[in-house]
C-alpha cells in the first residue's frame, strides 16, 4: 500500500484509507478524500511542497506530511 | 452602537458557506455596509451583522466565519455553530440559515449543506457564481436541485444584484418552515463499509448522497475557457514560468506600495502643512495653537497618511483573491514559511510589512486560521518598514565609514544597511520558532487549502475591499491615533516655564563661550575642529531663529519628557545612548522615524526635514559634534549609530501599528504582549551592538 505523497506528477489514483481520527484526518474526508474517490497530482509548488491535487472536480492543495497519511492504490 | 442582531423584532438570518464562493459580495449585496463589525465575546472571530428591510420587514443578516464543516475544528467553525444552534450569548437563533454554495463547485460545497439541512433548520440556499460556472461550461437544473434537497435553492450574481430580489423573496418565506431531513442520506449511511472509521464513514456517505443528489442535476460540456483556466495554471504552478510570474507580481506589488504610494503620501503632508500655515496665520501664538497644530492636526496627518498603503494593498489583494492567484501565492510560498510553524498565506501580509506594517497586519485577514493570523500579526513589526529607512540612511550615511568589503562596489554603509533588514526577518524566524512553542503551541496546523479556478476580478468587489479596508482603519484606528499624538504633544510641551527655559540658554552659552575660550588659551591648532561647532552653535543664538530653536530645545528638555529622558538614563547608557537619545527614543513612540525630528529639535535645530539633503546634513553635523553632558567625548560613536540603528529595527515605536493590532485582533493584550516583547528584544539587540562593538574597538 502507498500514499499519495508517493504519486508521481500528472499520475491518478484511488483513495483507500485517511490514516488517523484527528482533525487533519477530518479535515481531507471533508474536502473530499474519502476512500474510493479518485485524485490527480497537478503539479507541486517549485520548492516541491506543497501538492497540488484535483479531486471531486476541484483543485486542492496539502503538504506532503498530509498527502502521506492518504493510502492509495492505482 | 448600531443595535444588536435580532432586536425590535427584526428576523435573523445567517449567512454560512465555504471559503472562496463569493460569501462577502452577497453580504454587500444584501445588507450593503455592515451595521456592526467587532468580536465575538472571548474569541478572536469576527462578528459582522448588516441590517436591511424587505418588504417593511427588518432583517439582521449575520455573515459567519467561512467554514467547510459543521464538525467545528478552529474557532471559526465553533463560532458558526454555535450562533447556528443559538448557544452565542447576546446573539438569538437565526429564524433561517442561508447556504452559499459555490456554482463551480457544487459537490465539496453541498457537504456544509447537507450538514445545515440535517439540523432541520429554515434553510435557503443561494447558489454564488452561476456566471463563473457557466463559462465553465457547467449547467446546472435548479429547480430539481430544489426539490432534491428539499430547501429552496436560488441562483445569484452578487455583484451584478442578479437574484438579490428572489433570495430576499425567499428569506421572508423560510421562517417557521423546517427543511426534511436528506432523502436518502440515512440509506447510504447504512451502505458504508464499518470497518472505515466513524468519521470516514461519515464523509463517506454524505458525499454518496451528493453524488446521487447531483447525478442528472449537474452537466459539465468542455468549453474554452475550461481549457484556457488549465493553461493559465499550467503556467502559474510550473516550476520557472510559476516561479516567475509569482517574483514579478510579488515585485509589482510591493514596489507599488512603497513608491507609488508616495506622492499621494506627500500630498497628505503637504495639506497638512499647509492646513498648519494656515491654523497659525489664523490663531493667537500659544498652547491652543500648538495643541491643534502640533497634536491634532499632527495627529490626523499621522493617521491619513497611511491610507494611500492601506488602499493600494488591499486594492493589490483583492485582485489576486478575485481571479485566484491569493490561494496560490500561498501554495507557492508554504515552503518557505513552514520551517518557522507558518503557513504561505502569510507571505503576502509579511510583505507588505517591508513597505508598512499597518497594511500587512490588516493584510492577515485574508488568513482564516487565527493562531496562524495571530502569529503573522505578532511578526509584520519586526519586517523593517519604510519609517525606518530614514534613521538607517541618516545614521549609515553618517557614521559608518564609507570603505569598500571585498569588492570595491560593495560598500560598508550599504552592507549595514542590508543587515539592519536582515536582523528583521532572522529576529522574527527566532520569534516565530519560539512562539510556536511556547504561546502558540499545540499541533501542527494542516495546510489544507483551495485552489480555487481563474476568473475576472470584479471592479465593484475590489472597490469594496479597498473601502471596508481604509474605512476601518480611519474610523477604528484613526481616532485612537490622534489621542496617542496629543498625548505626546502634551507629554513634550510641559512644564512649560520662559523663566527655566532663559535660564538654560543663557547657561548652554556661558558653557560654549568658556569651552572656546579654554580651546582658544590652549593654542592647540588640532583644537580647530572642535572648535567650530562650538562657535557655529554659539553664533547661531545671535539670529531670531537660532534663538527660537534653541528655546525650543530647552522646553522639549525640560518637559516631562526631557524628564523621563533623564529618568531613563540608566537604562540606555548600557546602550551607549546619552539621556537625550533616550529622551528622541520615547519621542518617536508615535512613529519612529519622529525620532530624526526630535533629535533636531533637543539638538536646537528647531524643526529639520530630516529627509532632505540640507536638513539632515544639518542634523548630520549636529549630530557628530554631540559630547556627554560635562565632557568633550564623543555620544555618536560607530557602535552607538549601530546600536540605535538595531534598536529601532526591532522595537514597537509606533502607536498606529499597536492601535491595529488591538483592533485585528479585538484585544488590548496583544498589542500590550507585541509593545514589551519588542522593546525588549530591541534593547537587548542595541546592548549587544554596543557591547560587541566597543569590545571590538569599532
Amino acid at each position: 500500500m502507498t500514499s499519495l505523497a508517493k504519486v508521481a506528477i500528472g499520475s491518478s489514483a484511488k483513495v483507500t484509507l485517511v490514516n488517523g481520527t484527528d482533525p487533519t484526518a477530518a479535515r481531507l474526508l471533508e474536502m473530499g478524500l474519502t476512500p474510493g474517490v479518485n485524485v490527480k497530482v497537478v503539479g507541486t509548488a517549485p520548492l516541491g511542497d506543497p501538492l497540488e491535487l484535483e479531486v471531486r472536480g476541484y483543485r486542492l492543495s496539502i503538504r506532503r506530511t498530509e498527502a502521506a497519511r492518504v493510502a492509495i492504490s492505482r | 452602537m448600531a443595535p444588536a442582531a435580532g432586536s425590535s423584532g427584526a428576523l435573523t438570518v445567517a449567512l454560512l458557506g465555504n471559503p472562496n464562493t463569493g460569501k462577502s459580495s452577497l453580504f454587500s449585496a444584501l445588507a450593503g455596509i455592515p451595521t456592526r463589525v467587532g468580536n465575538y465575546p472571548g474569541v478572536t472571530v469576527e462578528e459582522k451583522v448588516g441590517r436591511f428591510a424587505y418588504r417593511g420587514r427588518l432583517i439582521d443578516l449575520i455573515d459567519l466565519p467561512g467554514t467547510y464543516s459543521l464538525a467545528p475544528k478552529s474557532p471559526d467553525e465553533v463560532v458558526a455553530v454555535k450562533v447556528l444552534l443559538g448557544q452565542m450569548p447576546g446573539v438569538p437563533a437565526p429564524d433561517c440559515v442561508v447556504v452559499v454554495a459555490d456554482a463551480t463547485n457544487l459537490e465539496r460545497n453541498l457537504y456544509l449543506a447537507s450538514q445545515v439541512l440535517e439540523l432541520g433548520l429554515p434553510t435557503v440556499v443561494a447558489l454564488t457564481l452561476g456566471d463563473v460556472a457557466a463559462e465553465k461550461g457547467i449547467r446546472i437544473n435548479v429547480a430539481e436541485l430544489a426539490k432534491r434537497l428539499g430547501c429552496p435553492v436560488v441562483r445569484v450574481v452578487a455583484p451584478l444584484r442578479e437574484g438579490i430580489e428572489a433570495l430576499s423573496e425567499q428569506i421572508l418565506a423560510a421562517p417557521g418552515t423546517s427543511p426534511p431531513p436528506p432523502v436518502g442520506l440515512e440509506a447510504q449511511r447504512a451502505k458504508v463499509d464499518s470497518s472505515h472509521t466513524l468519521q470516514a464513514q461519515e464523509a463517506i456517505a454524505r458525499y454518496a448522497w451528493i453524488e446521487q443528489v447531483l447525478a442528472g442535476v449537474v452537466h459539465t460540456s468542455p468549453t474554452l475557457t475550461r481549457s484556457l483556466n488549465q493553461q493559465i495554471d499550467a503556467v502559474v504552478t510550473h516550476r520557472v514560468w510559476g516561479t516567475l510570474v509569482f517574483a514579478a507580481t510579488m515585485l509589482g506589488m510591493f514596489s507599488s506600495i512603497f513608491w507609488l504610494a508616495t506622492p499621494f503620501m506627500d500630498l497628505i503632508s503637504a495639506a497638512v502643512d499647509m492646513l498648519a500655515d494656515l491654523a497659525r496665520a489664523w490663531l493667537p501664538p500659544g498652547a491652543l495653537a500648538s495643541l491643534l497644530i502640533d497634536g491634532v492636526l499632527a495627529g490626523v496627518g499621522g493617521v491619513v497618511v497611511f491610507v494611500p498603503q492601506i488602499a493600494l494593498l488591499f486594492f493589490f489583494i483583492a485582485i489576486l483573491e478575485g481571479c485566484g492567484y491569493l490561494s496560490r501565492a500561498a501554495f507557492l510560498m508554504d515552503r518557505l514559511l513552514v520551517g518557522v510553524g507558518l503557513s504561505g498565506k502569510s507571505f503576502i501580509p509579511l510583505l507588505s510589512s517591508f513597505a508598512c506594517a499597518i497594511p500587512g497586519i490588516m493584510a492577515a485577514r485574508t488568513i482564516e486560521n487565527r493562531r496562524d493570523r495571530l502569529l503573522t500579526i505578532m511578526l509584520a513589526p519586526l519586517m523593517s518598514c519604510s519609517a525606518r529607512l530614514p534613521v538607517y540612511l541618516l545614521l549609515c550615511g553618517a557614521f559608518v565609514p564609507n570603505v569598500p568589503v571585498g569588492f570595491s562596489w560593495l560598500r560598508l554603509p550599504a552592507l549595514v544597511l542590508a543587515a539592519m533588514y536582515a536582523v528583521g526577518v532572522v529576529v522574527a524566524a527566532v520569534v516565530a520558532w519560539v512562539l510556536t512553542r511556547t504561546l502558540f503551541r499545540g499541533p501542527a496546523q494542516p495546510f489544507v487549502m483551495e485552489l480555487p479556478g481563474w476568473r475576472w476580478p470584479r471592479m465593484e468587489v475590489v472597490l469594496e475591499r479597498v473601502r471596508e479596508a481604509a474605512g476601518s482603519f480611519l474610523q477604528n484606528a484613526g481616532t485612537l491615533i490622534i489621542g496617542v499624538s496629543v498625548v505626546v504633544w502634551a507629554l513634550s510641551s510641559y512644564p512649560h516655564n520662559e523663566l527655566s527655559i532663559d535660564a538654560e540658554v543663557e547657561a548652554q552659552r556661558a558653557g560654549w563661550a568658556a569651552a572656546v575660550a579654554a580651546l582658544d588659551a590652549g593654542g592647540n591648532p588640532a583644537a580647530a575642529a572642535e572648535r567650530e561647532p562650538l562657535v557655529e552653535q554659539l553664533s547661531a543664538l545671535d539670529t531670531e531663529e537660532g534663538m527660537a530653536a534653541a528655546r525650543r530645545g530647552a522646553a522639549q528638555r525640560q518637559s516631562f519628557l526631557g524628564r523621563a529622558g533623564r529618568f531613563i538614563e540608566p537604562l540606555v547608557r548600557p546602550l551607549g545612548w546619552d539621556w537625550r537619545i533616550g529622551c528622541a527614543a520615547i519621542a518617536s513612540f508615535p512613529a519612529r522615524e519622529v525620532v530624526l525630528g526630535t533629535l533636531g529639535v533637543i539638538y536646537n535645530l528647531g524643526d529639520v526635514d530630516a529627509g532632505a539633503e540640507e536638513g539632515s546634513s544639518a542634523l548630520v553635523r549636529r549630530l557628530r559634534a554631540a559630547t556627554w553632558d560635562g565632557t568633550n567625548r564623543k555620544v555618536f560613536t560607530l557602535p552607538v549609530a549601530l546600536s540605535l540603528m538595531v534598536f529601532f529595527a526591532l522595537c514597537a515605536q509606533c502607536a498606529s501599528t499597536l492601535v491595529v493590532i488591538g483592533r485585528e485582533t479585538g484585544s488590548w493584550i496583544w498589542p500590550l504582549v507585541s509593545f514589551t516583547s519588542m522593546t525588549l528584544l530591541a534593547w537587548l539587540g542595541a546592548f549587544a551592538t554596543y557591547q560587541i562593538g566597543t569590545a571590538l574597538g569599532w
